[in-house]
């Protein structure tokens, strides 16, 4: 059994950063419910704002996330530009969720578009078990539903358009989602935060274009 | 209620449901494992959507439970009450009200909207099961998408009845991907399943399986080009409402083969008669 | 004017007030204690116990009353209230080897060290019905020997094999046991994970295919090489303190079945082994679990899987009572719906076999219509190439 005695001991001034949800069955019961709605309807904004305060970095949404769905049962594994000592230390003090080095081997991966590497292993499941795969969790500077990649497919009526930036790091990201197609039903479904936003694109969803493509935005909301 | 959590489910076991629903519906028709729970009630009657709905539920949620279309059976009453004493929500039977509907057998004959959640009890959510019963094997069917056996079952029928001899949990094909069990639902709501904008969860909580169909989803019910998937149909309407279009149970009136038709869906049949009059 | 059945409700509640009226019974007799109950019907506590897989007497005896002595749903309540608990500690694995032993015996070897100890068994008597307990009589105490604590050491029966090399030797090999009360079930299953569905499993299945496998359906020439019931210490490791230390003793019954040996080329004949352990004073259980777990090793051990009691997936998946007694008695609840469209169906067909089957055209049902025959031949779909014309796929 994990003990989380141990972790207590010198996080008081770091753990400060990092709220806890105020209302931990009732919150995390709300963030839940906004991810899930997120998943369902590819590239829907959400809005989470479990509680007050702003953790470094991740954003409200992802932190909520994390929180929301973490505990003794979930690996996470953190990428490099967002690993710090006191991130560490709060998720593990708050969900008790086991951090990993191995990204085959993570329930959810801490990330960002500039650290995204299409090499990275992270688990796609396997055709009998598709389930068992890594979800990202990816921290975006912005998140809009305006010019941008072209989402169709489950939980899209028609067509949705979604915007995580132009940086080389989006570009590749978004290129590694869109081939979740073929290699459906394994693949990895991501989780963008940006502050209090949050969206999905799940590995059943069909991406087209990018932000430079041509096309005139139309708002599918 | 005292000693229990809100909803019932401790938040560990909401935690690995909630987790497992995120990948149904990134999956969709895919049957996610996942660690069942002993409820307080048999398995069969509804544990798998129970569980879902305890780990879904907030407390502003407004549930409805239906069991036949009906909200005053007695596993609907049963089931309600238990939400009623684990969470304290509040209940309706008006479809159109209701943020959660948990249902058994029937989706409501109101159309349903964008941001309700429908949440099916499903006794065996494997569709292949009656011809392959072992569980490793309907795996690697899904796995290699290996559904020829389910239309030589189907067509069976057609070479046996001159019909497709399957009235309910009629089975349906998910975004082109997964053959799906939609729960025993006659086959008249499979229709309703395809480009909902609710969302559609199915728990089998004996099974230890879930599974979701996202909004506006394309499902399909399996066909052949000669016998295209139809239907049912009644010559006769709703004896009390009069509707010419809802799917109708047929009650025994006396010993001498009388029987009337009525409305499955109590909720819609009170409605109409409440435009009626 | 027909009105929907109304008050639901109402008839359920006063269904449950029936049911603790009958439960209560003659208010002239003094009502069951739990106490009573745990006391004078241990063996069905112990059964309750075992398959709900919670040990706690108490609770055990309280839902054996509650469920008016029906084991099935007693064991159904248990489990549903162990579902509820929080997991505080793992357990250190329990030493039947160091067992504060009550019964003990081997069908293998007339005399053992540490003796044959037949302990409170129905074994030898004579099923004659006790007239005298009918009429209250009182009941002499069990004399007690002064020297147990004495009492020699009485290693293993197998342990004895395996010093000669005789029986399979069965090696921790340190990895982490499935659990089977979190983790849905992944068949092919492991033994460790098998082992703990059949300790759960009904005693009344697990006896039946068990007795199987001794008719010959998957026959595994079995010895009971060693029973044993008594009281176990329970240990946890506390990590704060470095230390294991003891948490309690709990009631089992143990059983070794020395089954009929294996052997290849490059390793010599040995005996193999079937397992049963459960909780409480559960004899036969344990007997039948050993024999199924040996039944259910054939694929490991290279034997042709031929019954019943050796497919695994069909063995565990059915093993289990309260999944099995829930979803029969489901078939209780309403089916209106899928009723009436199986009824309309069955209308149809029946009017469509009736237009067929006037003389002139000679039709059954048991033949396809002349139409269906038609248009199978028109799709050019033979009974083996059928997706051709397929929708969906």
């Amino acid at each position: 059994m994990e003990n989380r005695m141990t972790t207590e001991k010198d996080t008081s001034l770091d753990l400060a950063a990092w709220p806890a949800l105020a209302d931990p069955i009732h919150d995390s019961q709300r963030c839940f419910r906004q991810v899930l709605g997120a998943l369902s309807e590819p590239g829907k904004r959400q809005t989470l704002t479990p509680f007050q305060g702003s953790p470094p970095h991740l954003g409200v949404a992802l932190w909520g996330t994390l929180l929301a769905l973490c505990d003794l049962e979930t690996r996470v594994w953190i990428g490099a530009d967002l690993d710090s000592a006191s991130l560490r230390q709060a998720l593990t003090f708050h969900t008790g969720a086991r951090l990993v080095d191995d990204p085959a081997l993570a329930d959810f991966a801490l990330l960002t578009p500039e650290s995204f590497d299409p090499a990275t292993p992270f688990a796609m499941g396997s055709d009998i078990y598709p389930d068992r795969s890594t979800t990202l969790l990816v921290v975006v500077e912005t998140l809009v539903n305006q010019l941008g990649w072209r989402l169709s497919g489950p939980g899209i009526a028609e067509s949705r358009d979604l915007n995580i930036g132009d940086s080389a790091g989006c570009q590749a990201l978004m290129k590694r989602l869109g081939a979740n197609r073929a290699s459906f039903p394994c693949g990895i479904d991501a989780i963008f935060g940006a502050g209090d936003q949050l969206a999905a694109i799940p590995r059943s969803t069909r991406i087209a274009g990018g932000p430079s493509r041509p096309t005139a935005a139309t708002e599918v909301n | 209620m005292n000693g229990y959590n809100f909803a019932y489910l401790d938040e560990q076991t909401k935690r690995m449901i909630r987790r497992g629903l995120l990948k149904a519906v990134a999956i969709p028709g895919y049957q996610v494992p996942f660690g069942g729970r002993e409820m307080p009630m048999p398995y069969g009657w509804g544990t798998g959507g129970v569980q879902l709905t305890a780990s879904i539920l907030g407390a502003d949620d407004i549930l409805k439970v239906i069991d036949q279309g009906a909200d005053d059976t007695t596993n609907a009453v049963s089931i309600r009450h238990f939400f009623q004493r684990v969470a304290g929500v509040e209940t309706t039977t008006a479809t159109i009200a209701a943020d959660v509907i948990q249902t058994r057998h029937r989706i409501p004959e109101t159309p349903l909207r964008s941001g309700q959640i429908l949440v099916f009890q499903v006794p065996i959510p494997e569709p292949l099961r009656f011809i392959e019963p072992s569980e490793q094997e309907t795996r690697l069917m899904h796995a290699l998408e290996e559904y020829g056996v389910m239309h030589v079952k189907l067509y069976e029928d057609i070479a046996r009845y001159g019909h497709i001899a399957t009235t309910y949990a009629y089975p349906v094909k998910v975004d082109d991907r997964y053959v799906m069990d939609p729960s025993p639902i006659p086959k008249f709501d499979n229709p309703k399943l395809n480009d909902s904008p609710a969302l559609m969860l199915f728990g089998a909580g004996r099974e230890k399986r879930l599974y979701a169909i996202p909004p506006y989803t394309r499902v399909e019910s399996l066909d052949f080009e000669d016998h295209p998937f139809e239907i049912q149909s009644w010559e006769e309407n709703c004896a009390l409402c009069g509707s010419d279009h809802s799917y109708l149970d047929e009650v025994i009136t006396d010993d001498k083969g009388g029987r009337m038709f009525v409305c499955s869906d109590t909720d819609y049949c009170q409605t109409r008669r409440g435009e009626v009059a | 004017m027909y009105v929907a059945v109304k008050g639901g409700e109402q008839a359920i509640a006063n269904a449950h007030r029936w049911l603790a009226d009958r439960r209560r019974g003659d208010r002239q007799r003094p009502e069951l204690e739990v106490a009573q109950i745990g006391d004078q019907l241990r063996l069905a506590v112990d059964r309750v116990m075992s398959e709900a897989s919670l040990y706690d007497p108490e609770l055990a005896a309280l839902a054996f009353k509650q469920a008016s002595g029906d084991l099935t749903e007693a064991v159904f309540l248990l489990r549903a209230y162990r579902t509820t608990l929080p997991r505080l500690a793992i357990s250190e694995p329990l030493n039947t080897g160091d067992m504060r032993l009550e019964r003990r015996i081997s069908a293998t070897y007339k005399d053992i060290p540490g003796g044959q100890i037949l302990g409170p068994t129905y074994d030898y008597t004579h099923r004659l019905l006790d007239f005298l307990q009918l009429a209250g009589a009182d009941v002499p105490p069990a004399e007690v020997r002064e020297d147990v604590s004495e009492a020699e050491p009485a290693p293993g029966i197998l342990d004895l094999l395996d010093d000669e090399g005789l029986v399979e030797r069965e090696i921790d090999d340190g990895a982490e046991p499935a659990d089977i009360t979190r983790d849905p079930p992944d068949y092919p299953m492991d033994r460790a994970a098998r082992l703990q569905m059949l300790a759960r499993g009904d005693e009344g299945y697990l006896l039946a295919l068990g007795y199987s496998t001794q008719r010959g359906y998957g026959r595994n020439h079995p010895f009971a090489g060693e029973i044993r019931l008594g009281q176990v210490e329970v240990e946890i490791h506390v990590d704060e303190w470095d230390e294991t230390i003891c948490v309690g003793e709990i009631a089992l019954s143990e059983c070794q079945m020395i089954n009929q040996f294996g052997g290849t080329r490059e390793a010599a004949p040995k005996f193999t082994r079937g397992y049963g352990l459960a909780f409480g004073h559960n004899e036969r259980k344990t007997m039948a679990m050993a024999l199924v777990d040996r039944a259910l090793r054939a694929e490991e051990l290279g034997e042709p899987v031929i019954g019943p009691a050796q497919q695994a997936e069909f063995v565990l998946a059915h093993a289990d009572s309260v999944d099995a007694s829930g979803f029969v008695s489901h078939l209780k609840l309403p089916h209106y719906v899928d009723f009436q469209s199986e009824l309309d169906l069955l209308r149809r067909l029946r009017r469509e076999h009736a237009r067929n089957s006037s003389p002139d055209l000679g039709e059954s049902l048991d033949r396809p219509s002349t139409e269906e025959e038609t248009s199978a031949r028109k799709s050019g779909q033979g009974k083996h190439d059928r997706e051709s014309g397929v929708h969906g796929l």
